[in-house]
């Protein structure tokens, strides 16, 4: 059932977090949670509704700060990563929210925050918006997706297609990691299994996956690993072909199989 | 159609919006001169063109504030502080240093503002509302209320100064204005500005510096307001402490007119532009035809209302026709 796991030439963690504590107020979202991701390994991040899993990408990503831990890219500890350091390394993440730009067209949310500059006068960069319309393009119709209009704001488009132009986004500058938040929640059955495929596609060319999944056949459709959180703490991390789905939901729910994991 | 002049026309002002300004305004211009010939002139279009760019030039850093979701309502105290504090120091100081001083300043006020809007998540609108006060407070103590006197008749200079026979406020409009349309539409940060005002989330999730965007801009809008400021000032040969009372609602209310959507990520500088001319030409006409000159108030209100209600009206039109496209499609397949 499993994808074969491609066994990666280099067996170095691409990013790694090391025993990351988090807290919202006096809530203890995350306590140390340590996780090694290494190139073109799927893993599906599992666990019930404030498990920490949001919380886990969201500091990957560098939008939340951990309280303690810390972050490595490659070899490199990072003390405060913040969005644009993680997008620098090629970390990308597609969020449940999509955070796209209502206002702004396909494009333009495509090449957000890396727009090609065709002349710098001072401190004024001159976006080049040709190549910028040109290689979101050639991006968007290479992931295979239908849409034609990339200059019409995406507030006018459907559910599915901003979901693509959230995924075009990410998969554009992710050379390193590459984070779905529940991917395929909003989408039909066909919607899904090319996502699923995409993941899969994206993870071939050596890139380290993270998936946060609710849906148990997602998960062992595509995960070479799953690593479950259950109350900010890791409960179970493991091969997917070494793990059964009766596992998986007793450590994501705390009841017990097996091992006592309260 | 696609080479019709009109959709030439469209496209050099940049979108349906701006056509609609543009057309109202010839209108404006062609009902006045009905009853005041006289009115169509190069020496007065000199003199509204001189009025109009005193919030013609805030009007600039305005639109910047509020296309990033932001805004700024103590302009009008910000204007009054640093055309007294020109004034005062004109009378120790060189006069240039006078007036680099007040468009200094007026960037520290809206540095001020943008520390505390970024640091205090609480509305903008509150913030400034606060600042408002406080800053004309300020002006108010350091001239105990006076205007100032005994300024050198130098401090005149910058502002009755002409260029090619242009003085100097239409020269700085102009200028700026161009380089705001071109920094708006066509740079990384004008891009960033839009994007952090349609989804300030997103944006930073993309990396976007918002810090450095909330400060820079507001910090730019106060410069501009301080060399709108000092220009006036200059102008006059003095400042007071009441300088700007009411100031911020004139500028505010032509950027709105001019298509900036109060809500962030929508807007273009040749809109305002052409908004800033539509209300001094309404202002100025309706004098020069002799009407009672405070219905000029009621009508450059109106244009405000109308002119937002229209755009209400054709997007909800457009949604309409969007979604009868839609059903035709899906039956027809």
């Amino acid at each position: 059932m499993n994808a074969p796991m491609p066994m990666p030439a280099n067996p170095t963690p691409v990013v790694r977090a090391v025993g990351i504590t988090r807290y919202f107020g006096g809530v203890r979202a995350l306590e140390n949670v340590s996780l090694d991701l290494m190139p073109g390994q799927i893993v599906a991040l599992v666990g019930d509704n404030g498990a920490g899993k949001t919380t886990l990408v969201k500091i990957l990503s560098g939008i939340y700060q951990p309280d303690e831990g810390s972050i490595w890219l490659g070899d490199t500890e990072v003390r405060h990563l913040d969005p644009r350091r993680a997008r620098e390394f090629g970390i990308e993440t597609v969020y449940q929210q999509l955070f796209l730009c209502d206002n702004l067209g396909a494009a333009a949310n495509v090449m957000l925050g890396r727009e090609p500059v065709r002349r710098r006068l001072g401190p004024f960069r001159f976006m080049d918006n040709k190549r910028a319309l040109r290689e979101a393009r050639e991006h968007v119709a290479g992931l295979g997706v239908d849409l034609d209009d990339l200059i019409t704001p995406v507030r006018r488009l459907s559910g599915g297609q901003r979901q693509a132009i959230a995924i075009a986004r990410a998969t554009l500058g992710a050379h390193r990691l590459i984070q779905f938040d529940e991917p395929t929640a909003a989408l039909g059955i066909r919607q899904t299994r090319a996502t699923l495929a995409l993941v899969e596609r994206v993870a071939a060319q050596g890139i380290a996956v993270i998936v946060i999944s609710h849906n148990l056949d997602d998960v062992f459709a595509v995960a070479h690993r799953i690593v479950a959180l259950r109350l900010g703490c890791i409960s179970l991390d493991t091969l997917a072909s070494q793990t059964t789905r009766e596992q998986v939901v007793a450590c994501m729910t705390g009841m017990a199989f097996g091992k006592d994991h309260s | 159609m696609k080479n019709s002049p009109g959709a030439l026309l469209s496209r050099m002002l940049g979108g349906g919006r701006n056509l609609g300004l543009f057309t109202t305004l010839l209108l404006a211009l062609l009902l006045i001169s009905l009853f005041s010939p006289q009115y169509l002139s190069i020496d007065n279009a000199m003199v509204v063109a001189l009025q109009v760019s005193f919030i013609g030039l805030a009007s600039l850093g305005t639109a910047f504030l509020i296309v990033s979701g932001n805004v700024d309502l103590s302009i009008g105290s910000q204007y009054a502080m640093c055309a007294v504090s020109a004034a005062l120091l004109a009378k120790q100081l060189p006069v240039s240093l006078a007036w680099l001083a007040g468009i200094a300043l007026g960037a520290a006020l809206g540095l001020i503002n943008g520390l505390m809007v970024w640091r205090i998540s609480i509305s903008p609108i509150i913030v400034t509302l606060g600042t408002l006060t406080i800053f004309r407070g300020i002006a108010l103590r350091i001239t105990n209320g006076f205007g100032v006197r005994g300024v050198p008749k130098s401090f005149s200079w910058l502002g009755e100064a002409t260029f090619l026979g242009v003085p100097t406020p239409i020269c700085a409009l102009v200028i700026l204005g161009i380089v705001a349309h071109l920094v708006l539409q066509y740079t990384t940060q004008g891009r960033h500005l839009f994007a952090f005002g349609g989804n300030r989330q997103a944006a930073e999730a993309a990396g976007i510096n918002g810090k450095g965007l909330v400060l820079t801009s507001f910090a730019l809008n106060g410069a501009l307001v301080g060399l709108s400021a000092v220009l006036a000032a200059s102008r006059f040969g003095t400042a007071a402490p009441t300088f700007g009372v009411g100031f911020e609602l004139d500028v505010i209310a032509a950027v709105i007119l001019g298509g900036v959507a109060f809500t962030g990520g929508e807007g273009s500088i040749i809109g305002v532009m052409l908004a800033v001319i539509l209300l001094g030409v309404i202002n100025s006409g309706l004098i020069s035809t002799g009407i009672d000159p405070h219905y000029a108030q009621v009508v450059k209100g109106a244009a405000l209302v109308i002119a937002v209600a229209l755009d209400q009206l054709t997007q909800e039109q457009q949604e309409r026709h969007r979604k009868k496209l839609a059903v035709l499609e899906r039956a027809g397949s």
